[in-house]
């Protein structure tokens, strides 16, 4: 518990440290819960996903980082490693080849390399790797883009919600 | 009368070397009772090095050196009731032997004297009885002659005046603690102070790395005894050793599997079996080696507990790192079976089973 705490502060030092290193990935920690954190990703360029901003909500255990955070999408993706539903992410280095020597700055990148290179073999969202398995990488896009524009888009003429 | 271990000796800095009335064997007892305990009063108090304990009559044949066989037990009372004692003058009278009464009278001096200072009254005696040696032989050779412990500690109030030989200067650790008639010493000396101002080196360079598993540095731990680096044997990443052990301890049902997750090293995922404890961290190929043998060296000198002296059986078997020897010092004898096949292929047999040949019949 207290190493937890400990390795957090770090990294909560570091994350304030390089503010802007990073352009991409916004971490914000809650304000009265160390353990729980929030993170805005921008879309990665060259895939539906480009333009949008994504929020997720990271849970950490008291074993961190001996465990792995849990990490799921709070804003709508259509990817087939993210739960349509609940946003749950399947990544191996949040399961089991998770290493101590990730940060959450680390897991926020990965997520977004995840982003572009989707892998379909273990879908979460059926659909979507159905889509990808059968070739239809045309159909994918369009309907990823679809709930990029619908969610993770600041909508026209309504004020922004994210700040990024 | 080398019986107890040299104070000096133990803490490597002894000037005297090989002309040194204490022990230089490390099998040898030290002396580790408290003068000034004996004697009524320890400004340290509890934090004191050396042992508080009353020297009794049974006792006075031990390794006290200074306190003689007839000493009376003394009274803790008060400091002044020491200069009563019998000792005070066997101790003033009999200065012939420098070796032993400087000790004992510059000890009564302190206390009678109040008013002088423990250095000038150290002084007096020291000459008085290089003055009370007139008829005592002269060292035959200068190598006989010891060197001033002032001068080798830093300074010697005295300067040219100093009846004692004052020691060249050791680059090294700047002090002037090299004998200059006595070449073997010298060497050790050398030698001795290379090894420390390597260690230190290797020791500042340690201050610096960080273990990537709590992102601090390895030594600036709170708890004194986890600022220790865990080294792994196939790569080349440091380590807490309380990190990297508790990421290796890491219990199976966290779904991490044991052999492709917990024993990779958790940046490069290369597999190590093992983890070497160690205060410094290494910057050469030789140095981690050096560290692995020490490491090894160790535990091949503890019995090892599953093997408990051949009553139990060691689940490691010819490649644990702990002793298997029986109660009578003999080590265990390694005997493997090797098992022929026709094809040519030798399997080594272990706990083998009737099972294991059935399998392989052909009826």
């Amino acid at each position: 518990m207290q190493a937890s705490r400990a390795r957090l502060f770090k990294e909560y030092k570091e994350v304030q440290r390089e503010k802007g290193v990073d352009p991409d990935i916004q971490l914000i920690c809650d304000d009265s819960n160390i353990f729980k954190w929030t993170a805005l990703i921008k879309g990665p360029s060259e895939t539906p996903y480009e333009g949008g901003v994504f929020q997720l909500a990271f849970a950490i255990p008291e074993q961190y980082p001996l465990l792995p955070p849990q990490v799921r999408f709070l804003t709508k993706i259509f990817h087939p490693n993210v739960h349509f539903k609940t946003g749950e992410i399947c990544l191996d280095i949040l399961k089991n080849a998770w290493s101590p020597a990730w940060t959450l700055q680390s897991v926020c990148r990965a997520i977004i390399a995840l982003m572009s290179h989707p892998e379909p073999d273990s879908p979460l969202n059926c659909d979507s790797g159905n889509l990808l398995r059968s070739g239809d990488v045309r159909g994918y896009r369009s309907m990823a883009r679809m709930y990029t524009k619908l969610a993770a888009m600041p909508k026209k003429g309504a004020e922004s919600s994210h700040t990024l | 009368m080398r019986r107890t271990l040299c104070k000096f000796f133990m803490h490597g800095a002894c000037l005297k070397g090989d002309h040194c009335e204490f022990s230089h064997d490390w099998q040898d007892q030290a002396n580790n009772i408290c003068t000034f305990y004996q004697k009524g009063v320890c400004s340290y108090g509890s934090r004191c090095r050396y042992d508080h304990v009353k020297v009794s009559r049974t006792h006075s044949s031990g390794p006290s050196f200074s306190l003689s066989p007839n000493s009376h037990p003394r009274s803790s009372s008060g400091s002044h009731q020491v200069t009563h004692t019998s000792e005070v003058p066997s101790a003033r009278e009999h200065v012939l032997d420098p070796s032993k009464s400087i000790d004992v009278s510059t000890m009564n001096l302190i206390h009678k004297l109040p008013s002088t200072s423990v250095w000038t009254s150290n002084f007096e005696t020291v000459t008085s009885s290089n003055d009370e040696l007139g008829d005592h032989p002269t060292y035959l050779t200068d190598s006989d002659r010891p060197i001033c412990s002032f001068a080798a500690a830093g300074r010697c109030p005295y300067g040219q005046s100093c009846p004692r030989l004052h020691g060249d200067l050791c680059t090294i650790c700047g002090k002037h603690c090299l004998h200059p008639f006595r070449p073997d010493e010298r060497e050790e000396h050398i030698k001795m102070c290379q090894k420390n101002n390597k260690h230190l080196e290797a020791l500042k360079y340690s201050q610096e790395i960080e273990c990537s598993v709590c992102l601090d540095r390895v030594h600036s731990k709170p708890n004194p005894a986890e600022r220790k680096f865990g080294l792994l044997s196939e790569c080349d990443h440091p380590f807490c050793i309380s990190c990297i052990r508790n990421w290796r301890g890491n219990s199976p049902a966290s779904g991490m599997d044991i052999n492709s997750a917990l024993r990779a090293c958790p940046i490069c995922r290369k597999l190590s079996y093992f983890v070497i404890p160690s205060i410094i961290w290494y910057s050469t190929k030789e140095e981690k080696q050096e560290i692995v043998d020490n490491y090894k060296a160790k535990l091949k000198s503890i019995d090892c507990k599953y093997f408990d002296f051949g009553n139990g059986t060691c689940p490691f078997g010819t490649s644990c790192f702990y002793k298997h020897a029986y109660r009578d010092g003999r080590l265990e004898e390694v005997v493997l079976r090797h098992l022929d096949a026709e094809d040519g292929n030798t399997v080594i047999a272990k706990d083998i089973r009737l099972s294991d040949f059935f399998s392989g019949l052909r009826l």
